[in-house]
């Protein structure tokens, strides 16, 4: 069982990356508090130690993916809601920022995890190839695509 | 800053989520701590079951036995601790005696003295008699060592001897106590017409009578050059005989037989007798 001063560390290291994980994939709060809940409890019961902090952070990005897709399977609701049910986030989001979350929001789920992952986080195809434990080339395919997309919604202005 | 990252920028895990997170998290560490103590209780319970188990077994084992016959065969079992953990009669008088002296438990020596001084047994040790222990054990030596001590009697006469494990077995077969059959056995050598079925009827002080007789006719035949198998050059093994000692004690019966280790005895004569 990890320390308290762990799981400490572990909150300010990863809660934000972990928040924004269950933004795209989630609706309201309380599902947000589960996902946080069996996260954390499984971090909290993890054995094994991690190589590094990439080690660890590739795990927290993996285990609340997974949490996710259990959850929505488990509530078999609604894939989105519109921001504006989220009223924390919804005042802090802008107009211009709104149109890209509400684009990426409507992505099928695996292109928001990839999108996700490699713009927000940085992660190579690589890595996320890893995480998600697919090949590589599904990953540079579900890129593509995804990239494909938002282009066609968001227009030029699109990296 | 990408524009994922610019839309995203303001998305962060509210203080209130981090902290209700762990807060879960503590409350399900201590739902999960009575767990855990019951489990190491159980773990605990179980060890303490089965080392006391075991203890038990340890201690329940005999390890050496005592056959203390006159006319009651009686064997005792000693654990390893020295004390009696099992007393077993082998004929009706010493089943007699048992019902009313109860010798479990207690360390040997103390069991032997209690046997000796009861009332019950009291009656079996007249003048005449003859007082037999035969010991199995590894540790024979120290055991006989202490008998010896312990038991100065005059009014009757007493012996010690060792036996193994194989010849008590036989002996329960014939539901004899080792001891009496050992000298059943050494009588037989001397005196082919006497079966063990007649031992039976036999009290150890009959037995060691007819043995004492028939080795002082084989003696006498042997100083007469007429040694039957050579039995009669007897090697006085730690002998302390009194009187024609080499009669009583020594070794005996090393012509082969089916009973082991017989060779190997002791023994004492307390004499005012013959």
């Amino acid at each position: 069982m990890k320390s308290e001063e762990d799981l400490n560390r572990a909150m300010e290291a990863y809660a934000d990356m972990v928040r924004r994980i269950c933004f795209v994939h989630l609706k309201n709060k309380y599902d947000t508090e589960d996902i946080f809940q069996n996260v954390y409890l499984k971090y909290l019961l993890h054995e094994k130690a991690f190589e590094s902090h990439e080690h660890e952070k590739s795990w927290f990005a993996r285990v609340t993916i997974n949490a996710c897709k259990d959850q929505l399977r488990y509530l078999s609701r609604r894939k989105w809601m519109p921001l504006d049910v989220m009223k924390e986030e919804a005042e802090a989001i802008s107009g211009a920022q709104s149109e890209v979350l509400e684009t990426v929001l409507k992505l099928p789920e695996k292109y928001r995890n990839v999108i996700y992952l490699y713009y927000y986080e940085e992660y190579s195809a690589v890595e996320i190839a890893k995480i998600l434990g697919r090949k590589e080339n599904t990953i540079y395919t579900w890129l593509m695509r995804a990239k494909e997309m938002l282009r066609g919604k968001l227009g030029g202005e699109w990296a | 800053m990408n524009v994922i990252q610019e839309s995203m920028k303001n998305i962060r895990a509210s203080e209130e989520l981090k902290r209700n997170t762990l807060h879960y998290l503590d409350r399900q560490k201590k739902r999960a701590m009575p767990g855990k103590v019951w489990r190491y209780a159980a773990v605990a319970a179980c060890l303490f079951l089965f080392l006391t188990a075991g203890g038990f077994r340890l201690y329940a084992k005999p390890v050496s036995y005592i056959s203390i016959d006159v006319n009651p065969s009686i064997e005792l079992g000693i654990n390893r601790f020295g004390r009696v953990v099992s007393a077993d009669a082998y004929n009706a008088d010493g089943q007699d005696i048992l019902e009313h002296v109860k010798l479990k438990n207690m360390s040997y020596s103390q069991a032997i003295d209690k046997l000796l001084q009861s009332e019950d047994y009291a009656v079996y040790l007249t003048e005449g008699s003859h007082l037999v222990f035969t010991v199995i054990s590894e540790h024979s030596d120290s055991i006989m060592q202490k008998l010896n001590e312990e038991e100065q009697s005059l009014e009757y006469r007493v012996s010690t001897y060792t036996s193994d494990m194989t010849c008590r077995e036989e002996a329960h077969r014939h539901q004899m106590s080792f001891g009496k059959y050992r000298a059943c056995q050494e009588l037989t050598q001397y005196d082919e017409t006497v079966t063990i079925e007649d031992c039976h009827g036999m009290t150890m002080g009959e037995i060691c009578d007819h043995i004492r007789t028939c080795k002082r006719y084989r003696h006498g035949r042997s100083w007469n050059g007429n040694s039957r198998n050579g039995n009669s050059g007897n090697s006085n093994s730690g002998s302390s005989g009194s009187g024609d000692g080499n009669l009583e004690n020594g070794s005996w019966g090393n012509g082969g037989d089916q009973c082991k280790g017989r060779g190997r005895h002791h023994g004492r004569h307390h004499g005012n007798g013959y």
